[in-house]
């Protein structure tokens, strides 16, 4: 894959205003979206995983603000951008998103035909029934039969499934160069979830999509990911090639989070679970958020932030245990069975 | 739909048909002194004769046919003591008209100027206008309302005076207190003071239901798809937000068409509003039968247009059978 970023976030700071209290969400992150990739970004709830997608749309909550840092999208800064008029060019136009519950993300009280074609309006300027052909075109690419008919109902007339069908089809009517999945399959059954995955990649490939994925299901990354970002306590702290993340971790806390895969739990015995919480994001955090739960915790993990590391050209790891100095700590003995095939 | 509709109609119309026998049997346990102008006077057999010739000796089935198929003539009977012997008919038909149509203005300046007050706090939340709009739905909820009508009609008589007359000079006429139907001016008061009550009420309302509504997801996909914020409140935000208000609108217009009985004393109004009060101090009971009907018959037919009218604008209830997950 040639490797142009389409997308790339540089130190990047977001701080929430939240009862009087500062609270820093985003801290300093980096990152490059490649044209054409798919890359997943993982972490538990509140690591911020949400909130780095929504910087780039600004649909963040009017509590939260960019401190510092850029997002460089096409030659301009969009952490600069201020008005919502800026926005909205952005806004489904350069970057879509689907959300994570289509039982509540369609307006109950407009055909599903009206919400589509509202932002065709909005960024094709397609009127009348140029803009009613394109709606049902997107339709049948999002795999729903009768477009004619379907077209003119109203959500509550569709399943969950379909519904999904119908917020994907909203978000690349107007072909996107990047999408963004919000936890698309979470609210889904097993068994649609698979479908609906496997509809978002042949999108992907037909619209020529850059797509990220923000989700804390490591079943659904193996399945799409080109590339992982992992995220803990608002910072990356372990991104590479999914094949690189999932066999070859290096950070503890992405250890950690692969030892919770209950699909390598033994019968019979407790799940893996993580020790302690994540760090209170209204204090300061210093040296690796992490250090406090990690049991291969160093000195210096508690008093300075670890750099990235790079393990390989598309591997690199937050995490001191890559100094040439630290001592060398094996990854736990549950991941061999990662590499051995098993689960996932 | 329209098997929603018939099923509506005749749910009303049950309804209507239990009310009424309740009202009228109800009025037939009264003390027949409520059908005539001076009982005292008149002796056992004058009194057994015109109860006889009113059918009020037949059995109550009987009575009860008689009344239906009177109504169903638009005969509500004639007054007792309020008015001797003048057809219900007659004196509602002279007493409706200003009430209806101080109700429907009234109506016009709640819905006009609360529903914009409701949407602008939910658009401002916690800032300006919600803050006004707060103090403004505190104050009306809290004061009662004999108060500051008092205040409104003294204090605002003087100010309606003085911009007549900073607007047409000295030749300008003053009004009085009270209400007089053939100067527009003297409507300004009494339509202000009933729509102050229904303005809070649409405000709070609209404003709590497009709060909820905003922080739904359909809204924040909107958003993610490009749609302009002001787009976003009136499209998708504000519509939503009234199907659930939509349903108390027509019966709140017709419980303020059927008159304010403070209003309507205050101005000294010739309305509806009095009206009932009145017949049952006076012990008519033809009367009282009659307007109490016609009260019912207003809250009937206000849910009935409420829930024809929520029908019409979401989708989801006009729907008599599941359809769904498929």
């Amino acid at each position: 894959m040639k490797k142009t970023p389409i997308l790339s976030v540089q130190g990047l700071n977001v701080k929430f205003s939240l009862r009087g209290k500062t609270l820093h969400a985003i801290r300093d992150v980096s990152l490059d979206l490649y044209k054409g990739e798919t890359l997943a970004i993982v972490g538990e709830s509140g690591s911020g995983k949400s909130v780095l997608t929504k910087t780039f749309m600004g649909l963040m909550d009017t509590n939260g603000w960019i401190d510092s840092g850029s997002i460089w999208y096409e030659g301009k800064d969009l952490a600069q951008y201020k008005t919502e008029k800026e926005w909205l060019a952005i806004r489904g136009k350069e970057i879509a998103m689907v959300l994570q519950d289509p039982m509540t993300s369609l307006n109950p009280l407009k055909t599903i035909g009206a919400q589509i074609i509202e932002a065709l309006k909005l960024h094709q300027h397609l009127e009348g029934p140029a803009a009613h052909q394109r709606m049902i075109e997107t339709l049948m690419d999002v795999g729903i039969p009768d477009p004619e008919r379907r077209a003119k109902q109203y959500p509550h007339e569709f399943s969950g499934g379909m519904r999904q069908r119908v917020v994907i089809a909203i978000a690349i009517a107007c072909k996107p160069k990047i999408l963004i999945c919000d936890e698309p399959t979470t609210a889904l059954d097993v068994t649609i979830q698979a479908q609906i995955l496997h509809l978002i990649r042949e999108l992907v490939r037909k619209y020529d999509l850059t797509t990220v994925y923000i989700t804390h299901d490591l079943g659904v990354v193996a399945n799409v990911a080109d590339r992982v970002a992992v995220m803990y306590a608002g910072d990356i702290i372990e991104i590479g090639e999914s094949r690189e993340v999932f066999y070859d971790a290096r950070h503890p806390y992405t250890w950690a989070l692969l030892s919770s895969l209950p699909q390598l739990g033994v019968k019979g015995e407790d799940l893996f679970s993580i020790k302690g919480t994540p760090p209170n994001l209204f204090l300061e955090i210093k040296g690796d958020a992490f250090a406090p739960r990690n049991p291969h915790a160093l000195k210096i993990d508690f008093e300075e932030r670890p750099p990235f590391f790079d393990v390989s050209p598309t591997h690199k790891a937050r995490t001191w245990l890559l100094d040439p100095r630290a001592p060398k700590v094996d990854p736990p003995q549950i991941l061999q069975r990662l590499r051995k095939g098993e689960g996932v | 739909m329209a098997k929603y509709l018939i099923k509506r109609i005749g749910q009303s119309l049950l309804t209507l048909f239990i009310i009424l026998t309740v009202v009228f049997i109800m009025v037939r346990q009264m003390p027949i002194d409520g059908y005539f102008e001076n009982i005292d006077k008149l002796d056992e057999a004058v009194i057994k004769a015109t109860l006889d010739n009113m059918g009020l000796n037949d059995p109550i089935l009987v009575q009860l046919k008689d009344f239906f198929l009177d109504l169903l003539q638009g005969d509500l009977g004639t007054s007792a003591r309020y008015s001797q012997g003048v057809p219900i008919t007659k004196i509602v038909a002279e007493k409706a008209p200003i009430s209806i149509i101080l109700g429907v203005l009234s109506m016009a300046v709640s819905l006009i100027l609360g529903i914009p007050l409701g949407a602008a706090m939910a658009r401002s939340k916690n800032k300006f206008w919600d803050k006004f709009g707060t103090l403004f739905i505190v104050l009306i909820n809290a004061v009662p309302a004999a108060v500051y009508y008092i205040y409104i009609q003294s204090y605002g008589t003087s100010l309606v005076n003085m911009i007549m007359h900073l607007i047409q000079g000295e030749e300008a006429a003053k009004i009085g207190m009270l209400f007089d139907q053939t100067r527009w001016v003297t409507w300004i008061l009494p339509v202000f003071s009933m729509s102050l009550g229904n303005i809070a009420y649409y405000a709070m309302w609209l404003r709590r239901y497009m709060v909820d509504e905003m922080n739904k997801d359909y809204v924040r996909l909107a958003r993610a798809k490009g749609v302009d914020s002001k787009k976003i409140t009136m499209r998708h935000v504000f519509r939503n937000a009234f199907v659930p208000m939509i349903q108390y609108i027509p019966t709140s217009l017709l419980y303020t068409v059927g008159g304010s009985i403070y209003i309507e004393s205050l101005y000294s109004i010739p309305g509806m509003g009095g009206l009932l009060v009145e017949v049952i101090q006076r012990q008519d009971n033809p009367m009282v039968q009659a307007i109490v009907m016609i009260y019912s018959c207003i809250g009937i037919v206000g849910m009935l247009l409420g829930d024809i009218l929520m029908a019409v604008i979401d989708p989801r209830i006009s729907l008599t059978r599941k359809e769904g997950a498929r």
